[in-house]
Formats: C-alpha cells, sequence, structure tokens
C-alpha cells in the first residue's frame, strides 16, 4: 500500500491504464493483427472437407500462404456473412445457384480461371457451366460435387426403401438423422412431396412439406451440425437413416461402422456442386491466385476424394486415383461423371427462404 | 483546506469553485476507452439491431421498410412463445439446481477447508474452463449417448438389459448439461461471497438461541444475498441465450429459444434474428432491474 502510495497514485494509475489502454486500441491491436497474421495469407469461409492439415501445412511451404479459415455452415450464413464484411473475407465457397447470386450483387468477382495453370486438370464440363459463366469471366474455381442421397443400415432398416417416405415411417423414431440447414430440410420435403422447385414452393407446397416435417421431427434422433456428425451416429450405431453425401458410407466404414446402403429417392433429389469465390475488394486479393494454384494440385485433390469420398471436379486426380488403384470406388461414387451434376435440382437461394426457414422454426423449434 | 491552499497562492475564491466544477470531468478521462468500446462494440451493434428488427427481409435483402411484422409474428406464433417459456422455465431449474449444489459446497469449502487447500478445490472448479465449451458439451454426448459411458456402466452392471435413451437427445441431457456447465459460475460466486461472511455470527446465533437452521436462515442467507444474486445473473440470463448445448445434446426435443433465432441468423433472415434477439434482451433487462433492485450493491462495495 505504501508503496502504491509512493511511487503510483491511483490517479496516475487510471490513466496509465486508460493510456495503455486506448494505446493499444487506436494502434496495438492492428499491430497485433498484423503479427498474428502471416504475410502470406488471406482469410477464407469454406467448408471442412475442402481441405486438409497436410495440405494446407504443405503449400505454406510451398508458397509461403497459409489461409486463416473460418468454418461455412450454409450457404445463407455464407452469403450473408460477405454481405457484412465484404472484403474483410477473400475466398469464400458457395453452391451452385448461389455463387451467381453472389455475383448479382457484386460480392465476387469474375475472372478467368484458365489464368491458372491448374485449371487444365479440370473436367472441361467444369469450365463451362453456364450458370457460372459471365462475360467478365467465371465466377468461381470449381471443386466439388454431389447429390444428397439417403443412406440406411439394412440390418435394420426394411423393406428396401426407395422414397423419401422412409424417413418419416414412426417405426424409425429418433434413428433419422439430417443436417442442421433451415433452408434444405423443407427442400428436402419439398421433393417428397412432388413440389415443382422444392426452393421455391407454393404456399400449399410448403404447407404440405411442412406436414412432412411434423411427420419427420420424432425419427431424428438430433439436426447434426457437420457432416462428421452423420458419420459417427452411423458408425456407432446411434441411427439407422441418414442424408449425406457421396461416399459417407465408406467413411461410417472407415470409422468401424456398419456396410450401409445407399439410394437416390425416386422422387429425386437435391444436389450440391461448390466453386471457390473470390471476393469483391478482398484485401489479400494478391494472394489467392498462386494459393489455389498450389492447393488445387491433383495430387491434393486425389487425397481430399479418399479422405472425404465425394466427386471432385479435378480430372488429373481422378488418373491418380486409377492408376493407385481407387477406381471401383471413383467410379460408384461418379466421379468419372460430372455431366451428372448439371441433371440435379441444383442449391440455390430463393425468394421463398424465409417462409421455409419459418416452416422450420415452426416444426423444430418448438420445444 | 481549499481556502488554505487558495490564500496561500492568493488565488480569488471564485477558482476553487471553477476548478471543482473541472475537476470531475477531468476525472472521467480513464473511463474513456472503456466508454468508446462500450459504446460501440455494444450499444452500436445493438442500435443496428433495434433498427433491423423493424425493418424487413426480402429475398436476403434487407429493406428499410418499418413495420412491426417480425414482433408480431413472435407473439402470434404457435411455436415461440411457448419455447420462450419453456427456457425460462429451464433456466430457473438449472439456476436453483447450481444454487443448491453450489452453496453447500462452497459453505462447507470455506468453513472446513485450510484455505491452502481451498485454492486447489477452486482450482478444479475451474479447470473445465481451460477447454473449450464445444469440446465439453460434445464429450457429454460420449457419456449420456445411447452407446456412451453411462449406458456401458448400468448395461455391465445389470442394471438394464438394452441401452437407456432417457438421458439422452431430450430436456433432461440439456438440464444435465446445463448444469454441469454453469455449476463453476455459481459456486465462484457464492465462494466470493462467503469468503467474507464471519462465521463467529452463526454460532453467537446459537449461543442466543437460534437453532442452526434459524442462523443460516436469518443470519447467513441474508448476508451472503448480493453473491446468491451474482450467481442468479450469471446462470440465469446465460441460460435464456444458450443455443449450442440444445443442438448438441438436446436432440430435436430439447431446443430453447436460441435456437430460431440462430436458425433465422443462419438462413440469412436477419431482421427476423434481430426482433427475437430483442425480445429476449428485453426481458432478461426487465430481469436484470428486479435483480438490481434486490442488489443493494453498496453492500457489495463497502465488504471489498
Amino acid at each position: 500500500m505504501r508503496l502504491f502510495d509512493r511511487h503510483l497514485t491511483r490517479r496516475r494509475f487510471l490513466q496509465a491504464s486508460a493510456g495503455t489502454a486506448a494505446a493499444l486500441a487506436l494502434g496495438g491491436l492492428p499491430t497485433a493483427s498484423r503479427l498474428f497474421a502471416q504475410s502470406g495469407s488471406f482469410n477464407m469461409m469454406t467448408w471442412s472437407d475442402h481441405f486438409y492439415p497436410e495440405q494446407l501445412d504443405a503449400v505454406a511451404k510451398a508458397t509461403g500462404i497459409m489461409p486463416q479459415i473460418s468454418e461455412l455452415a450454409g450457404n445463407a450464413e455464407g452469403y450473408t456473412r460477405v454481405r457484412e464484411v465484404g472484403g474483410q473475407l477473400d475466398l469464400i465457397s458457395g453452391d451452385a445457384l448461389w455463387v451467381p447470386r453472389y455475383y448479382e450483387d457484386s460480392l465476387i468477382e469474375a475472372w478467368d480461371i484458365n489464368e491458372l495453370e491448374v485449371a487444365k486438370t479440370l473436367y472441361p464440363i467444369a469450365r463451362e457451366f453456364p450458370w457460372w459463366t459471365t462475360p467478365e469471366g467465371y465466377l468461381g474455381y470449381p471443386f466439388g460435387w454431389s447429390p444428397v442421397q439417403i443412406y440406411y443400415d439394412p440390418a435394420y432398416v426394411s423393406p428396401e426403401p426407395d422414397s423419401w417416405e422412409v424417413l418419416l415411417d414412426p417405426k424409425y423414431a429418433q434413428r433419422v438423422m439430417v443436417e442442421n440447414q433451415p433452408e434444405e430440410i423443407p427442400a428436402y420435403m419439398g421433393k417428397y412431396i412432388g413440389a415443382a422447385d422444392p426452393y421455391n414452393m407454393t404456399e400449399d407446397e410448403l404447407a404440405q412439406a411442412t406436414d412432412a416435417m411434423y411427420l419427420l421431427k420424432p425419427n431424428i434422433l438430433r439436426l447434426a451440425q457437420q457432416n462428421t456428425d452423420t458419420v459417427s451416429a452411423l458408425a456407432n450405431g446411434e441411427v439407422w437413416l441418414a442424408t449425406g453425401n457421396l461416399g459417407t458410407d465408406e467413411r461410417v466404414l472407415e470409422a468401424g461402422g456398419p456396410e450401409l446402403k445407399l439410394f437416390t429417392p425416386k422422387e429425386g433429389t437435391i444436389g450440391w456442386m461448390d466453386a471457390e469465390m473470390i471476393v469483391a475488394g478482398g484485401a489479400n486479393s494478391a494472394n489467392i491466385r498462386p494459393w489455389l494454384e498450389a492447393a488445387e494440385q491433383p495430387e491434393y485433390m486425389a487425397q481430399n476424394f479418399i479422405l472425404y469420398g465425394r466427386p471432385l471436379f479435378n480430372e488429373a486426380a481422378y488418373k491418380i486415383l486409377v492408376d493407385n488403384g481407387h477406381q471401383e470406388r471413383a467410379d460408384r461414387f461418379l466421379y468419372n461423371q460430372p455431366e451428372v451434376a448439371a441433371t440435379m435440382t441444383l442449391k440455390g437461394p430463393s425468394p421463398s427462404t424465409a417462409a421455409a426457414v419459418e416452416a422450420f422454426n415452426e416444426v423444430f423449434a418448438a420445444g | 483546506m481549499t481556502h488554505a491552499m487558495a490564500g496561500g497562492h492568493g488565488v480569488p475564491p471564485a477558482e476553487p469553485e471553477a476548478g471543482r466544477q473541472r475537476r470531475p470531468l477531468t476525472r472521467l478521462w480513464p473511463a474513456l476507452p472503456a466508454v468508446l468500446v462500450l459504446g460501440v462494440l455494444f450499444l452500436g451493434s445493438m442500435a443496428f439491431m433495434v433498427v433491423f428488427s423493424f425493418w424487413r427481409t426480402v429475398d436476403l435483402d434487407i429493406v428499410a421498410d418499418w413495420n412491426l411484422d417480425n414482433y408480431v409474428k413472435f407473439f402470434t406464433s404457435p411455436t415461440y412463445p411457448g419455447t420462450f417459456v419453456k427456457t425460462l422455465v429451464m433456466a430457473a431449474v438449472v439456476t436453483v439446481t447450481c444454487l443448491a449444489l453450489a452453496l453447500p459446497f462452497t459453505y462447507f469449502l470455506v468453513r472446513y477447508v485450510a484455505r491452502r487447500w481451498q485454492r486447489i478445490v477452486l482450482l478444479a472448479v475451474i479447470v473445465p474452463f481451460w477447454t473449450s465449451y464445444l469440446l465439453r458439451v460434445y464429450a457429454w454426448q460420449a457419456i449420456l449417448g445411447e452407446r456412451g459411458v453411462i449406458n456401458q456402466v448400468l448395461l455391465s452392471l445389470g442394471i438394464i438389459d438394452e441401452p437407456t435413451r432417457l438421458l439422452s437427445y431430450n430436456n433432461v441431457s440439456v438440464y444435465i448439461v446445463l448444469v454441469y456447465v454453469y455449476f463453476p459460475f455459481a459456486a465462484l460466486a457464492l465462494y466470493a461471497t462467503l469468503e467474507r461472511f464471519d462465521f463467529g455470527q452463526l454460532k453467537a446465533a446459537q449461543d442466543l438461541g437460534a437453532r442452526p437452521d434459524q442462523a443460516l436462515r436469518h443470519i447467513l442467507l441474508p448476508q451472503i444475498r448480493p453473491g446468491i444474486i451474482t450467481a442468479c445473473i450469471f446462470v440465469f440470463i446465460p441460460i435464456i441465450g444458450e443455443f449450442l448445448t440444445p443442438i448438441i445434446v438436446g436432440g430435436t426435443q430439447g431446443v430453447l429459444i436460441g435456437n430460431p433465432v440462430i436458425n433465422f441468423f443462419r438462413a440469412g433472415q436477419i431482421t427476423q434474428g434481430a426482433a427475437f434477439a430483442l425480445i429476449i434482451a428485453a426481458f432478461v433487462t426487465v430481469l436484470l432491474i428486479v435483480f438490481r433492485r434486490h442488489l443493494q450493491v453498496e453492500d457489495v462495495v463497502a465488504r471489498g
């Protein structure tokens, strides 16, 4: 106390603290943020299966660029985030018809992906999807795709299902898992009730889809946050039915789970195909092309397929997979048929998103 | 003092008056950074939320079309008021449980455990904070789940024949995990108050004829009231905004009001989410005002 009195009065202490706080706020934090951000860095928002740690490390070693990655939960969230923060993000992943929506709103850049040498390793069709093509250039660097499938454990699920309806069957109470995407589950049910456009349902169609969600709810054990949740729940037998991307059955098997079967519902399904988009005005845009050039190399894409097991758009990676004895698996997951991606009902924004989310909440937010 | 100094330096009497008026302002400047941070980060963002809550989202675009629809939707929905009430009940039950567990724990700790050991026990209480919240809640999945530790133990002891789902993906699991997550907050708040309590008063009360329970009710509880109220604030209010625990361990039955709010934000329905969040915030503010009435801040300060 005496020392305090003699050398540092309370007033001086408060002044010093305030001064330090002000200095930190005005100058220190930006400096700290520069220190934390590596010289070669950029901000990326993407799904967790777009990369793997060894790839990031190797690319960082080769290029000196390590992205700061934040996880993307859904398309609407990503779109909203870019609208909020703009160029604070540099690269963002998005699905199918969401990509042109970003461009229409001037949130991303159109560019010539053929500037990248690695783009030559893509399937030609992936460089020409009409919904990603504009006179100013292409809207994103194509990554992967998959139709949403229904997986089931044949030990518990019989007879062999072929429709979305199996998810609503009361005998599978608390044995179903779907991903927690409020705008997607109404679309799945839209497919089930035969809606012409599951992302833009009429009032009557949405009412029918809502009724279907009421039947679905008691069957759902929980809504998965990521595909890994689905894999682990199927692997440990907590659930017997789940929606998932191509390759989920392999991942379940690798996780020590049962041999699953899968089917594409007879009513049709939803599909996703995603691309990496360069955010307009991104502060670190100079680092993106060199990073993509290194990170999208066929060797990494082949390894990504082995890890996550859904088709990618990199054709050269398919050849690597074939050369290394993975052809059967790659063909089974349609890796060599990228044209199928163009035939799916593609994910995209819709004017009825609000109504769909409202319907989802009406069903799933009731405690 | 002022007069003496003023007289000593030959300063006219008006100047000390002015000095006294200026002094409070100059003393305020150390608080300026905090005021700025609070103003920009809290009030600024809150102002945006308030404005958005009265606007509309049309096709993912926020349209400045002033209306009350977002609020009307909350109160006229068959879902949200019920879920909100359920959330309040859950928060109240968890708070009472945390207090019921933390009070005897901290009482025993302060009264019967040597100070050196108190620190170690308190450290054990806060150790979970060293790992991420998400990780801790996920760990409970592995404990409560169908293939979880509890089921394995019950099966191996022959108490059940097949795994029970009574403890997983429902309101019970949300309750258990919330008690686990918030117990340390209640314990620390109560410990801080009990540590300053003079236990000799309890003995004195009993010497004067009070039964032990009377001594606790009339001597201890009134004096640790600030700690109890602080514990209530630390536990009850954050639970009202909880959404991760219900998502991870609650399944489709254990949802709380934070879940639809987060769904709106995730789906780009910011105006709707903002209105719902503000309804919750308004309720929390009212609660804080009520708590403040019962919390005599000067008691806490005077003891410090």
